[in-house]
């Protein structure tokens, strides 16, 4: 008996041995390869990741053509906050950038804010002046409104009339035309996606006005 | 109370709204290829539904604790070896896609051996259908969005709890069962119909499904509405707590 | 057993007797997906054919030394590896293309479509056909995605790669780039390259 079992073990330890081994190996490679992608891309990715938002705070507080005429030299310093705010007994957090000119005075205020729009989530920019009282500048980083329709409230003629909105009122969205300085031309057929960009808006400027003319200095 | 409004609005979501079919397109194949008769439809669904369950949960607890960011294990792991700064910005996302792959395949072994086991008139059914799940891209997909929810999230507060994962995949999986056996329906009634012959079999069941597509974009909007139902207007309360500031960037046109 | 077929024959039967999707009903989700724009559809195209070749090389350098239970493991493995490198570089040298296509590039792992092939193809001859089965395939692939995203934005949007090219009087067919629409295109294409198929077998 003893000769049958040790060449039957033996034939397992075999088979089991000679199948893994190809397997072994194979991941062994792989998971090098993928360190070494994720050692030489990460940086690119984060930096990618960061460069989206970063690249429209210029623009969001001083407008399209004045943010590229900025020479070299005179760039605006940017600083990356996060607010921590507690309402309805949830955290909610704002990513916010506070812009400055070279010699230290302040030039304003930038928040990516997100809600829900018609069809899915409405991620935007909303630039605003550094004692928060009027908006600067307003830019819609990811939606998926309907094409055609919702879809608009990426294009500049639309997003143009929030420039210089005073903050103290909540804007609102009329279908007949904005008339009060506080309303807001509603996309025809799109009401509903206008209304979640004014909510956004309103919502974001009434959690940080007190925490951000805290910070304003 | 408004974490089951959350959950509600996750499992409408998944269920109707962004139907895993219809919207996002993920389970094409099992769709086509398995929708001509209603019980065989419905067994398939169940089985995803099952599958994707499974997948879930193992995606959720692997992305939380080994591959996301600053995950406790790897932490700890890689603690053992490095010092604990370097530990702490351990980020091993890059193996996901490979590892939950190896999770959908192995709970679909898992799931079959169950079946096989525990039910054998099951297994006769609809059993032959179950290693061809693992290349079902709806489980994929809801691990995938579950690894964006918890993984790629700006905010830790806002990472997704096992919870809302688990709902999604369900709900998910009994999208899938409704249009699969909404789909095996009509194409009971269409082996009677006069149906030009370019357009037997996969074609007229892709513009059939057009259709379906198009009623249920109906369902669009049902979620901000419910979520407007059912939040309560109370009086806000905002306090300030944290405040952090990261380091200044300058930028450079 | 008949005469495998040589690499030119793997090649040509690619592109449109065997295409991936108007033939083989394979990769159905990313086709639907993508192709809202031609843009996004050959990008995804271009992603296809590189994970193709690579795991078609991959299968085939190591044929000899698979064993039948643990083949669909290597695959799998070796086809994730590529598909996290595609969409590594994706993220790193086409950011905004990676964030519109979004899930779909992992998707690929599970595309029937390559798993097929290196299981038809791959595992059974060598470097050479591998290499000229995965190049048809992803042509085949490309043209099938680039007709329907043709055939899509230009109804949807009056676009092709983002440059207008129908006077503007078009009213934007806007259901032809909503879920919808991709079912009806590929569904009709479908009938449309079957009648042309059964018109190539009664003459």
């Amino acid at each position: 008996m003893e000769p049958m079992k040790s060449s039957t073990l033996e034939r397992i330890r075999n088979n089991y041995v000679v199948q893994a081994w190809l397997v072994l190996i194979l991941a062994v490679c792989f998971g090098g390869s993928l360190a070494g992608i994720q050692l030489a891309l990460g940086p690119l990715i984060e930096a990618n990741k960061i460069n989206e938002t970063l690249q429209k705070v210029p623009e969001m507080i001083l407008g399209a053509e004045k943010a590229q005429k900025l020479p070299e030299n005179k760039q605006l310093v940017i600083e990356p906050q996060t607010i921590e705010i507690t309402k309805h007994n949830r955290k909610v957090f704002y990513n916010v950038f506070k812009a400055k000119y070279p010699n230290g005075r302040p030039a304003g205020w930038v928040a990516k804010a997100i809600g829900q729009g018609y069809a899915d989530k409405i991620e935007i920019l909303v630039g605003m002046d550094h004692k928060l009282k009027k908006i600067t500048g307003l830019f819609v980083l990811d939606q998926k409104e309907t094409p055609g329709l919702g879809n608009k409230i990426i294009t500049n003629e639309w997003r143009k009339q929030f420039l210089k909105k005073k903050t103290a009122t909540p804007l609102s969205v009329t279908k007949e035309g904005a008339k009060a300085a506080h309303e807001i031309d509603a996309i025809t057929g799109a009401t509903i996606s206008s209304r979640a960009v004014c909510s956004i808006i309103n919502t974001t400027i009434k959690d940080l006005r007190d925490p951000l003319l805290k910070r304003a200095n | 109370m408004s974490y089951i409004v959350d959950i509600l609005l996750i499992a409408v979501g998944a269920a109707l709204i962004n139907n895993f079919v219809l919207y996002y397109f993920v389970g094409i194949c099992p769709f086509i290829g398995v929708s001509r008769k209603v019980d065989m439809a419905f067994g398939m669904g169940c089985a995803v539904t099952f599958v994707i369950s499974i997948a879930a949960f193992l995606s959720w607890t692997i992305t939380t604790y080994i591959l996301k960011p600053g995950a406790p294990l790897s932490k700890w792991m890689a603690g053992l070896f490095v010092s604990p700064e370097v530990a702490a910005n351990i980020d091993l996302t890059i193996l996901c896609y490979i590892v939950y792959i190896f999770a959908i395949s192995s709970s679909v072994q898992f799931v079959e051996m169950y079946v096989r086991k525990f039910f054998p008139a099951l297994y006769k059914s609809f059993g032959v259908f179950l290693p061809l799940i693992t290349t079902n891209c709806a489980i994929l997909f809801a691990c995938l969005t579950i690894m964006s929810n918890v993984a790629g999230v700006d905010n830790p507060a806002d990472a997704w709890d096992l919870g809302r994962s688990l709902t999604l995949a369900v709900f998910g999986g009994v999208g899938f069962t409704i249009a699969i056996v909404i789909m095996a329906g009509i194409r009971e009634e269409l082996e009677l119909c006069d149906i030009p012959k370019p357009l037997e079999g996969a074609a007229i069941t892709l513009v059939v499904a057009g259709i379906l597509a198009l009623a249920f974009m109906g369902f669009t909007g049902v979620d901000s509405g419910l979520k407007k139902a059912l939040t309560p207007e109370t009086p806000e309360t905002v306090q300030v707590q944290v405040i952090q500031t990261n380091q200044n960037l300058n930028i450079s046109g | 057993m008949a005469d495998a077929p040589t690499p030119y024959e793997r090649f040509i039967q690619g592109i449109l007797p065997e295409n991936p999707v108007y033939r083989q009903l394979l990769g159905l989700c990313p086709t639907l997906a993508v192709t809202n724009g031609l843009q996004a559809a050959m990008t995804m195209a271009g992603a296809v054919a590189f994970v193709l070749f690579c795991a078609n090389i991959i299968t085939s350098l190591i044929r000899d030394l698979l064993k039948p239970h643990l083949r669909i493991v290597i695959f799998t493995l070796t086809i994730a590896t590529f598909v996290t490198i595609a969409d590594r570089f994706l993220a790193a040298y086409m950011y905004q293309m990676s964030k519109t296509l979004g899930p779909y590039i992992p998707l690929i792992i599970v595309n029937c479509l390559i798993i097929c092939r290196c299981e038809v193809c791959a595992s059974k001859q060598s470097v050479v056909h591998a290499g000229m089965d995965a190049i048809g395939q992803s042509i085949g692939f490309a043209i099938a995605l680039g007709s329907i995203a043709a055939v899509r934005e230009l109804l949807g949007t009056g676009m092709l790669f983002g440059i207008s090219v129908l006077p503007s009087v078009w009213p934007d067919w806007v259901v032809m780039v909503l879920p919808p629409g991709a079912f009806l295109t590929l569904g009709l294409l479908l009938g449309a390259v079957n009648w042309y198929g059964m018109q190539k077998q009664d003459a």
